[in-house]
């Protein structure tokens, strides 16, 4: 079994490391699942250097300067390693903490038995006939649901006195799928599906800085999607090669698509000037909206005060735009509605507020558009999940449910997606509007903006 | 060959279709703006519903100038369109 056995370890250890955190925060708590996920890191992480430390001595380069710099490197970092864990042994809990750390040597057995089970003749005996093997995973689902009812009867039911916050609200969430949804729905707001922040907010429920972060919560989601857009900005720019490889390849047809988006509405000479704005709004609404739909995150989008932030940017773009392109003379003639002759200087008092009244719809039309749509898909799959967990409801210690929101997520990655263009091409129709007739890549007599 | 430095002709049908889609939205929200707008003036100058109902009737009145300039402009770009 080679270094390649072991990345396949690495791959699986990974996998069944964060869905034991998971099942363990849910069940005893974000001490315990953190515990697990922390003591399957460390221990990766251990496996990972000692892997590197025998390449590096036993390797075919062993002995060459290289080689001494891998095993020296490899050797310092099991000592920050020992010194984390014994960080860790002081803040977490021990039991999950060695649970988790004996993850990869599990993977590495059931992986090594399973190779020599499924080389072997009598297993190749066995599969020959498919209801042999059809009776014998049934046997095995029967078997496996009578020693978890058992042990979970006999534990007392661990799982509704859970000593952590984390356990506490997503039990309650779970009590309310399953049926008892009158006496938690009438007393509770509506539940969003659970977040990596919301767990550590319930867990440490009470502290000043966990209600601090409770406050801006939607802030942390649309801060984590700009650094993540920004990352890929970057990392973009760094290598740029005029044969691209296909990451450039993949950002300049972005680029390329939101230019002939914007430039089909403002003009090739205005696409240049307001594809950073534009474009970027649309690409940040985007992924506020489409990162809900990963488990763990939050759309920020389903905030109000995130869609009214940028309604507002957006509002203040448009009349800095104006003012710029008309002056600030043309800007409030504009906004007077161009009066000309005697009879439009007197009705001013009258058109002016009519005229702010129309701009101030834009940026609130934006707002609630966007954050109404976002949230009701929110809503719409918190329903059918909850409807799927509660069709289950009759079984009894299995927090599992029928997938009832699935087909609704390829809807709701549509309208996701429809709602970032449309945010964005009223945007673009606003920033039209501001503009001089003239000067949108036509030919013809100029006039004044309307 | 066409110089690549030129204007390319672009298809207008997104910016019709943007400017009609501004339409419906303005329509509902104006009066409401006009609403909220006016309320305020109620409670600042305590004049209430005076203020409530010319903040409405602005607000309408604001939709559908709105509306008018936003069509008159989607009829100037099929025009346009149609010339070239």
């Amino acid at each position: 079994m080679g270094l390649e056995f072991l990345a396949r370890v690495r791959r699986t250890t990974l996998w069944v490391g964060a869905l034991a955190a998971i099942v363990g925060m849910t069940y005893s708590g974000f001490a315990a699942g953190g515990g697990l996920a922390a003591g399957a890191v460390w221990s990766l992480v251990n496996l990972f250097l000692v892997e590197r430390l025998v390449v590096a001595l036993t390797g075919s380069d062993r002995g060459t300067p290289a080689a001494a710099r891998g095993a020296a490197l490899a050797l310092a970092g099991m000592l920050g390693l020992f010194a984390a864990g014994a960080f860790l042994l002081m803040a977490l809990p021990a039991e999950p903490l060695l649970v988790g750390f004996g993850f990869p040597f599990g993977v590495m057995l059931l992986k090594a038995c399973s190779t020599l089970l499924l080389e072997s003749a009598a297993w190749r005996r066995f599969t020959a006939s498919r209801w042999q093997v059809a009776l014998a995973v049934a046997l095995l689902i029967a078997a496996t649901w009578a020693i978890a009812e058992r042990s979970v009867a006999a534990s007392g039911g661990a799982v509704a006195a859970g000593p952590s916050g984390a356990a506490h609200g997503d039990a309650a969430h779970a009590d309310a799928a399953h049926g008892d949804a009158g006496e938690h729905g009438a007393s509770s707001k509506p539940t969003m599906f659970p977040n990596f922040l919301g767990v550590v907010i319930e867990a440490n429920h009470g502290k000043p800085w966990a209600d601090a972060l409770h406050h801006v919560e939607p802030v942390v989601f649309s801060l984590f999607v700009a650094l993540l857009l920004s990352g890929i900005a970057i990392a973009a720019n760094r290598r740029r090669a005029l044969r691209p490889g296909r990451f450039q390849a993949g950002v300049e047809l972005v680029v390329q698509g939101l230019f002939d988006f914007v430039a089909s509405v403002l003009g090739e000479k205005h696409a240049r000037r307001y594809l950073p704005f534009l474009g970027s709004l649309f690409l940040y609404i985007l992924a506020m909206n489409w990162i809900g739909f990963v488990p763990g995150f939050h759309a920020a989008t389903a905030n109000i005060n995130i869609t009214a932030g940028l309604a507002l940017c957006t509002f203040l773009f448009v009349q800095f735009t104006g003012m710029r392109e008309l002056g600030f003379g043309g800007w409030v003639d504009h906004m007077a509605g161009s009066p000309r002759s005697a009879i439009e200087w007197g009705l001013v008092p009258i058109m002016l507020p009519i005229h702010i009244i129309g701009e101030l719809a834009k940026p609130l039309s934006l707002a609630c558009r966007l954050f109404g749509n976002i949230f009701g898909e929110d809503m719409l799959l918190v329903g059918f999940a909850s409807l799927g967990i509660m069709m289950l409801g009759f079984i009894p210690n299995v927090p599992v449910g029928i997938p009832l929101q699935l087909p609704f997520l390829f809807f709701c990655l549509l309208t996701s997606t429809l709602q970032a263009l449309v945010f964005t091409t009223l945007s673009t129709v606003y920033l039209l509007l501001m503009l001089p007739h003239d000067d949108h890549g036509h030919e013809g007599e100029a006039h004044p903006a309307h | 060959m066409p110089d690549p430095r030129e204007e390319k002709p672009r298809d207008s049908s997104l910016r019709s279709a943007g400017l009609l889609l501004a339409i419906p939205t303005l329509l509902i929200v104006s009066p409401l703006v006009g609403f909220f707008l006016g309320s305020v003036v109620d409670r600042w100058l305590k004049c209430s519903p005076w203020g409530v109902l010319l903040g409405l009737v602005l607000g309408f009145v604001a939709a559908g100038r709105e509306t008018y300039l936003i069509y008159r402009r989607y009829l100037a770009e099929e025009e346009r369109s149609r010339r070239r």
